[in-house]
């Protein structure tokens, strides 16, 4: 497979963050979700199908998203999934998190300093 | 969320592979935008997306609870596995059946004699007041006792005295008289073992004072079966030997006594009296917070007052105290059952070690599945899991069929023999199933289970993949390692049936002893029972040994009645004791010259046991109320206290200062007759004295009238039984209709005496037989086994030119090595064990050497005839078959 060398494997917890935000610009399924994703970091994220759909029906379970089956862009059956306001809620919570923790690790990395 | 992710998984995998399908075909779509061919962008879709397969098992093992799903897989696999070979399921089933059966037979009987608590409330207060010796507590009272002890009210409350045995009344006023268990009672004896009333009420104090008044508390059988459960039964009067009674209560149906009772009376004591006759029990509670100690410091105490008040009542190094009541009740019996059940837990332990070899034996045969699945990624703890399941399944199943034989069992054991053992109720009706028998029987299961389960499990799941696997096939593939393994657990099993059958060899040489002790009398073709005689006419010994004359005479007459007569007692029963003085002879220091069992008998009743007069002469009809006082004693006695002089020269005051239901004067030696053995053949013959009934004090006859039936005794000629209903019409018809119970013969009484030893001989020659059994199914399971393994080597060496006789012989001896190793050992674990036996045994040695000798030879036989059969298969190994047996 044409795999980018340095193509970052997703820190563990980071998928959901990056589902939930791909999913704030409307209902979506997964293909569409994974390439999303991909499309957006530049291909330097690469969605494991292995890994978004147990991420998808954890966070369905948890609340944070809905799930319906639809019709696609390209008229084939496909399963959406959208934002509940709870997932709205910890979109907000988890950004929060993630920038602190980022900024924590730009600060202890040194670049404040440059 | 919550247990959500738990429902409808099949359905939410449905949906998750059409959503993959979805994607995949999304992917196909992106691919061919790309310009790429239909072929070529499946094929990348494919390779992109991976295998759908793991994102589902992801996602559905996500979806369960993974160690209930595991157990629940282990034990489907092993369900199947066990399916797959019935033959072995079966035997190890009835294996484990038989080992766990027997174990919970025995645990519940221990568990209603020592474990359960007593059916009273607040049963940690109930104690039993003794009277403590330098040699073990006596549990009898005297009226002024049990006065003393009631006043210890810093400690003791609700002081009762009870009946131990009751005389047994009369229910007159019917067609025919019923004899009833009537057991006299102090009125505070319902409110210390908390008796339920459900109408009316129980004594009062008044009506427990001498001239109370004539009441009654009847029980709920005797209202519902002779009172038809009649509500308004309270203040109605019933006739017992012919006196009326009045009823004042009656108590539930869930009250249980150790002495079964129809009805209580009032025992009306004389409080002031000094009578030192010991004819009751008494029980007490403590009071809040008064330890065991506290209250046997203050009795003790009491004792030193109760000395200067009753001079020689009781000896300068006795004194009163408390046991709990539980203790008392348990009493000697703890020991032997927890030999019993330590016994049977070596019987369980044989049953491991055969269900281990069987499954070891399994295991070896199934190398090979077990080297595939470790190649397939199995881990070797996923192997032992798997395993155990199998163990685990087998020992529950195989408990849960156990405790229902071992439940049928102690019902058929309990009915044939209680031997002695207390609380059980009739035909051990009180031994049941409750949570501490399930918990035994479950903790013995897994517990078996695990314990036969790992040797086969650690052994088979050793990892040696490729030799398992080079293997040709299952044949050839038993390891060194695990025959090993196989052949210690073959004399474990040999070793542990040994030391069960010297045990049982000993106990039924103790059982054979016994029946061979010589009673001192014959007690073939006699019949003995018990009549009441607690109504008014019999307060004074006159009309009593008319009565006896009477009937006597009535007997005789019957056809087939050799002689017949009557005591206050049986031999072997257990005699009343009493103090005596020689008259003139120095007591020193001691209060009285000594101590002895005494009867009071009819002039017959030395004729019809055959006890033999070894000097002097019998009583006769002369030895009446007007004749001078006379006495016969046993050799014991002539030789306990005349060691050189002449008893018949001597005179003998019984009782002195028992008080005035006792007084007479000093009877003069007549006679010895010859020992009985009274207190059971494993005990030596006490001293005795027998006096005339005719010649009883007024007040001890109406005192015993009271307290215990008169036995009647009849010699016939042929079968006792078959005279029965006679005797019984003869004697109501002679004593004005007097009815009897309690008919038993005197061989019965026998066989009674000895049920203890009975009922242990039988339980562990239970043991050892099902323990031999399963060693010899265990060397026989291990030596086919080999040969069967051996096959291709033993067709080698036939075609090799050995001669049959030489194969039988290699595998006879490989059988016997075994077996000597077993035994060996197992002679030095009973040398070590049958110590705890030593309490069982009567006359015969713990090293007894007959035991030592006999039994192994009889477990040397036993083992080489179960070696035979697959010794002899290995001569008819065809040595073609076997060549080509690959």
């Amino acid at each position: 497979m044409n795999r980018p060398p340095d193509a970052g494997e997703i820190l563990q917890g980071t998928l959901d963050l990056l589902i939930l935000r791909t999913l704030i610009r409307g209902p979506a399924h997964g293909y569409t979700i994974a390439h999303s994703i991909e499309q957006t970091s530049e291909k330097a994220l690469e969605v494991e199908q292995g890994s978004l759909y147990p991420a998808l029906h954890r966070l369905e379970d948890r609340g944070l998203v809905a799930s319906e089956w639809g019709v696609s862009e390209n008229n084939r059956r496909a399963k959406f999934y959208r934002l509940t306001p709870n997932g709205k809620k910890e979109l907000a919570a988890a950004t929060n998190r993630w920038r602190r923790m980022t900024r924590a690790i730009a600060l202890i990395l040194g670049e404040s300093n440059g | 969320m919550g247990m959500d992710r738990f429902r409808h998984r099949s359905e939410k995998d449905r949906d998750l592979a059409e959503e993959m399908e979805s994607h995949l075909a999304h992917q196909v779509d992106a691919n061919l935008a790309r310009g790429l061919t239909e072929e070529e962008a499946r094929r990348h879709a494919r390779l992109r997306f991976g295998n759908p397969q793991v994102v589902r098992e992801r996602i559905w093992r996500y979806r369960t609870l993974p160690v209930a799903e595991g157990a629940f897989r282990d034990l489907r696999t092993a369900w199947r596995s066990l399916r797959n070979a019935p033959g072995l399921t079966v035997v190890a089933l009835l294996v484990i059946a038989l080992g766990i059966g027997v174990n919970s037979a025995v645990f519940s009987v221990v568990n209603t004699v020592l474990l359960q608590p007593l059916p009273y409330p607040d049963t940690q207060s109930l104690v039993k007041l003794v009277l403590f010796t330098p040699q073990r507590p006596l549990g009898g009272a005297s009226v002024p006792e049990f006065n003393l002890w009631r006043q210890q009210t810093a400690v003791l409350r609700e002081v009762a005295g009870y009946d131990t045995g009751g005389a047994g009344m009369n229910l007159t006023g019917g067609d025919e008289p019923l004899q009833l268990q009537g057991v006299h009672v102090t009125h505070d004896y319902f409110a210390l073992f908390g008796a339920p009333v459900i109408a009316g009420r129980t004594f009062t104090e008044q009506e427990d004072r001498p001239h109370g008044g004539n009441v009654v508390v009847l029980s709920y059988g005797l209202w519902k079966r002779r009172f038809g459960g009649d509500p308004r039964i309270v203040g109605q009067t019933i006739q017992l030997d012919n006196t009326p009674y009045t009823v004042v209560g009656v108590i539930g149906r869930n009250f249980v006594t150790d002495t079964p009772a129809d009805l209580w009376i009032p025992y009306q004591f004389d409080l002031n009296t000094r009578d030192m006759a010991h004819y009751f029990v008494a029980s007490a509670r403590l009071q809040p917070g008064i330890s065991l100690e506290q209250a046997n410091a203050q009795l003790k105490l009491a004792s030193d007052a109760y000395r200067r008040m009753m001079p020689n009542a009781i000896g300068p190094q006795n004194h009163f105290g408390v046991i709990p009541l539980k203790e008392w009740m348990v009493g000697d019996t703890r020991t032997p059952l927890l030999v019993l059940l330590s016994a049977v837990a070596l019987v369980l332990l044989i049953a491991c070690a055969n269900v281990a070899n069987l499954l070891l034996a399994k295991a070896s045969g199934r190398k090979r599945e077990f080297a595939t699945r470790a190649a397939l990624g199995a881990g070797r703890w996923h192997i032992i899991r798997q395993l155990l399941a199998e163990s685990l399944l087998l020992s529950v199943t195989g408990g849960l069929l156990g405790m229902g034989l071992g439940y049928a069992s102690v019902r058929l054991l309990l009915r044939v023999n209680v031997g002695g053992l207390p609380r059980l109720g009739e035909d051990g009706a009180a031994v049941a199933l409750d949570w501490r028998v399930l918990l035994f029987t479950l903790t013995a299961s897994v517990l078996t289970g695990i314990l036969f389960g790992l040797f086969p499990a650690v052994s088979a799941s050793r990892p040696n993949l490729l030799a398992s696997l080079n293997e040709s096939g299952s044949r050839t593939g038993t390891g060194l390692r695990s025959a090993g393994l196989r052949s210690v657990l073959v004399v474990t099993e040999i070793g542990l049936a040994l030391v069960l059958v010297i045990g049982s060899t000993l106990l039924i040489r103790t059982y054979l002893k016994l029946e061979g002790v010589d009673a001192g009398f014959d007690t073939h073709n006699t019949v003995t029972m018990a009549m009441s005689i607690s109504g008014s006419r019999f307060q004074t010994s006159a009309p009593v040994a008319q009565m006896i004359r009477q009937g006597t005479e009535r007997l005789r007459a019957i056809p087939g009645v050799v002689n017949a007569g009557a005591g206050n007692g049986l031999p072997m029963q257990g005699a009343f004791g009493l103090p005596f003085d020689i008259v003139g002879r120095p007591k020193g220091n001691d209060p009285f010259t000594g101590g002895a069992g005494y009867y009071s008998v009819s002039p017959t009743f030395f004729d019809v046991f055959r006890i033999p007069l070894v000097r002097g002469r019998m009583f006769s009809e002369h030895d009446d109320a007007s004749a001078p006082g006379v006495m016969i004693i046993n050799e014991a006695m002539a030789r306990q206290y005349w060691p050189k002089g002449d008893p018949l020269k001597d005179r003998v005051q019984k009782a002195p200062g028992a008080g005035p239901a006792f007084a007479e004067a000093p009877r003069q030696v007549i006679g010895i007759v010859g020992n009985t053995r009274d207190e059971g053949p494993n005990r030596d013959p006490d001293p005795t004295m027998y006096i005339p009934l005719a010649q009883m004090p007024d007040g001890e006859t109406a005192l015993n009238s009271r307290v215990a039936p008169l036995w009647w005794v009849v010699r016939t000629q042929g079968d006792p039984h078959a005279m029965v209903a006679a005797i019984t019409a003869g004697l109501r018809e002679a004593t004005g209709g007097l009815p009897v119970a309690h008919v038993r013969t005197m061989d019965e009484i026998d066989r009674l005496v000895i049920s203890q030893q009975r009922f242990n001989m039988l339980l562990l020659t239970v043991f050892g037989a099902s323990g031999l059994l399963l060693a010899a199914a265990g060397i026989y399971g291990l030596m086919a086994f080999s040969v069967e393994q051996r096959t291709q080597e033993l067709g080698i060496r036939m075609a090799l030119g050995a001669q049959t006789g030489q194969l039988r012989n290699m595998v006879l001896r490989q059988g016997m090595v075994l077996t000597l190793i077993g035994v060996v050992l197992g002679l030095g674990a009973a040398f070590w064990l049958t110590r705890f036996l030593a309490s069982f045994l009567f006359d015969v040695k713990v090293w007894d050497p007959l035991a030592f000798v006999l039994t192994p030879l009889l477990l040397g036989g036993v083992a080489l005839a179960a070696t035979w059969i697959p010794a002899l298969r290995a001569t008819r190994v065809d040595p073609m078959t076997a060549l080509r047996f690959e």
